[in-house]
């Protein structure tokens, strides 16, 4: 067994694991977060998103044990009693996500972009999500919701790109 | 200095007793829920009429934040996990399966066989689908074997202890040659053709003798998987009354009760069906996978069973979409009205029927597509082959012959050298046409719709 000490959402958090737990494990069946979603266990979907120190990581590919002594950010510790947050205000606004299934990953890769507080354009906000799929929405109304919850943070406007179709 | 390491490793040592000690004392509850305590209603929700108001969906706001509970999300005291063994083998006879070693396995706790199944078979038209592959295994994604366990980790492990002694039997890949009458038979039965439709309409050899050009080619399309972004999943727990709690994301609960209740040879009024919150569906959780496996599972070990589809079982044992080979013929005027058509359509079923009927009926309506023809004539089959089975997707059949009918129309245009839109509107159906099955059709806006949509992605200006 493999002892983790980690800082989930703010508060400090210990777990004995098997060593080929992984850091979405310990979050979901040890730590009881069951936001961030196992899709495909490989990589490949981003459903599993979460922020460790800042940055989108897959959860589903980084060991609980490499987590020790990281602040990890799910998607329970976003809005608060008093405030909800502009991202989920934004999808939810706009009916960004159907099955919401994808949602939560979505919803961390879209703060970790908007974190790092940079100028952003429509096409980088579509690489940036490029790592979190959606089979419902066609993402349109993704794209729609970050950018709403990136003028609201950002306080100003996306720069106007032509649409390819008229 | 060795004194010193020691010391350093009693104080760890301590440290760690410790802190066990502080967890087993606190009481290991999960973290509160935390949401805004605002709410604000939309408009639409509010007042009369709501047409015109800006609505968002019901659900949104859990899902965004991220409060929703899907199955995997569930958990139930004492709840254990359960794993499917797959074949990894497309056409084969079982002569021995040995679940011996894995259930010496640690953690294991009970281990399920096609044979143990009251009735292993189902299937929305056709029973012809096991639920875990008894004697014959038809394609390479068939359960044959499911193992529960503590975690889901040691079922897995334990799958790999399954041994099965297979004898090969001889694959049928291409829908065309298992067609033939010398093909293998797949399901013993006389033919691998186990539905066929057939709509005939006009005279189409009259209409071919007409026609100044006829036209000639065969299309094919190729098996889609749904990959819904939450796999397939259920809890089963068997009750001391004999009674059946499934928490299921099925999308069709009703028909997966009667399933159910046919597989598990038990009254349908013992079984209750919770459906959740369903992480997309697109057809592929129409019907059951996992949900009798686990009521049984349940049975034998006296604890809630939970089973998640892995992304590789979701890809190789869930249903597709189906395969087409679509052969089209077409008769036509020097001035490109469409006078006569032959089409013969090849509906790779897969190893099971699962909705293939259906969706061979829906295809075979509309192969002729949105135009006027007084002279037609469609056959269609669905066809065993020994690949992963096709079900129900978006479209029902519809998408496929679209592809073929408007590729078809694209070839001819080319051909006679007129504009491709000049020719959907010379055979475009119009107010009170005849549909292929004889229903006159109203309100019709094929005209209408082409020119609206070619003009909102500028067409005319493409074609320059």
């Amino acid at each position: 067994m493999t002892d983790v000490t980690l800082t989930v959402n703010g508060e400090v958090k210990t777990a004995s694991v098997p060593p080929e737990t992984t850091l979405l494990k310990l979050l979901r069946e040890d730590l009881n977060y069951t936001g961030a979603k196992l899709g495909c266990d490989v990589g490949d979907c981003g459903a599993c998103t979460v922020l460790v120190d800042g940055l989108a990581v897959n959860a589903c590919l980084m060991l609980a044990g490499q987590a020790e002594g990281k602040e990890i950010l799910t998607i329970e510790g976003l809005s608060t009693q008093e405030k909800y947050h502009p991202i989920q205000k934004a999808f939810e606004d706009v009916a960004a996500l159907q099955c919401g299934f994808c949602g939560p990953g979505m919803i961390m890769a879209t703060k970790a972009l908007i974190d790092q507080d940079q100028d952003l354009t429509r096409q980088e906000i579509k690489d940036a999500l490029s790592g979190n799929l959606c089979r419902c929405t066609g993402y349109i109304k993704i794209i729609e919701g970050v950018i709403d919850a990136y003028q609201e943070i950002m306080g100003k406007k996306l720069p106007e790109t032509k649409p390819r179709i008229a | 200095m060795v004194d010193d390491v020691k010391l350093a490793e009693k104080a760890k040592t301590q440290e760690k007793l410790r802190r066990i000690d502080d967890n087993l004392r606190l009481p290991s509850i999960p973290e509160r829920r935390v949401f805004p305590k605002e709410i604000d209603i939309a408009a639409a929700r509010m007042q009369t009429p709501a047409i015109g108001q800006r609505a968002t969906r019901p659900d949104g706001r859990l899902h965004g934040l991220g409060q929703t509970k899907y199955i995997d999300d569930m958990f139930f005291p004492g709840m254990i996990h359960a794993k499917i063994k797959r074949a990894g083998i497309a056409h084969a006879k079982i002569k021995d399966i040995d679940v011996s070693e894995a259930e010496k396995m640690p953690g294991v706790m009970a281990t399920l066989v096609g044979s143990e199944i009251p009735v292993n078979s189902f299937g929305p038209s056709l029973q012809d689908q096991p639920l875990l592959a008894n004697d014959v295994v038809r394609h390479a994604g068939d359960g044959v074997a499911a193992v529960a366990a503590v975690t889901e980790q040691q079922a897995l492990e334990a799958l790999e202890r399954i041994n099965i002694e297979y004898e090969e039997l001889p694959n049928v890949f291409d829908p065309v040659e298992a067609m033939r009458d010398d093909a293998y038979k797949i399901h013993n039965n006389e033919s691998n053709i186990y539905a066929s439709k057939t709509i005939m309409k006009g005279d189409i050899e009259k209409g071919f003798a007409e026609s100044d050009f006829v036209f000639e080619k065969t299309y094919s399309t190729q098996m889609v998987e749904h990959v819904p972004m939450e796999p397939h999943a259920s809890i089963g727990e068997w009750d001391a009354n004999g009674r059946v709690t499934i928490h299921s994301s099925l999308g069709r609960i009703t028909l997966g009760r009667a399933d159910i209740s046919r597989t598990l040879d038990l009254p349908i009024n013992r079984i209750r069906i919770i459906a959740t919150v369903v992480g997309g569906n697109f057809g592929g959780k129409n019907e059951i996978t996992t949900e009798p496996i686990v009521a049984l599972l349940s049975k034998k070990t006296g604890r809630p069973v939970k089973c998640v589809f892995t992304r590789e079982d979701e890809f190789i044992s869930s249903t597709t979409r189906h395969p087409f080979v679509m052969e089209y013929k077409t008769g036509m005027s020097k001035d490109g009205k469409i006078l006569a058509r032959k089409v013969r359509l090849i509906c790779d079923g897969g190893a099971y029927c699962s909705w293939s009927e259906t969706t061979l009926g829906k295809a075979c309506i509309l192969s002729a597509g949105p135009y006027n023809i007084e002279n037609l004539h469609v056959d269609a089959y669905a066809v065993y082959t020994t690949k992963t089975m096709t079900g129900a997707m978006r479209g029902f059949g519809a998408p496929q012959v679209c592809f073929a009918y408007e590729s078809h129309m694209d070839d001819m245009a080319s051909e006679l050298g007129i504009e491709p839109l000049e020719i959907r509107y010379r055979n475009a159906f119009n107010e009170g046409s005849a549909s292929p099955t004889g229903q006159v059709l109203e309100a019709v806006v094929v005209r209408d719709s082409l020119e609206m949509a070619t003009e909102r992605f500028g067409w005319k200006e493409w074609q320059k």
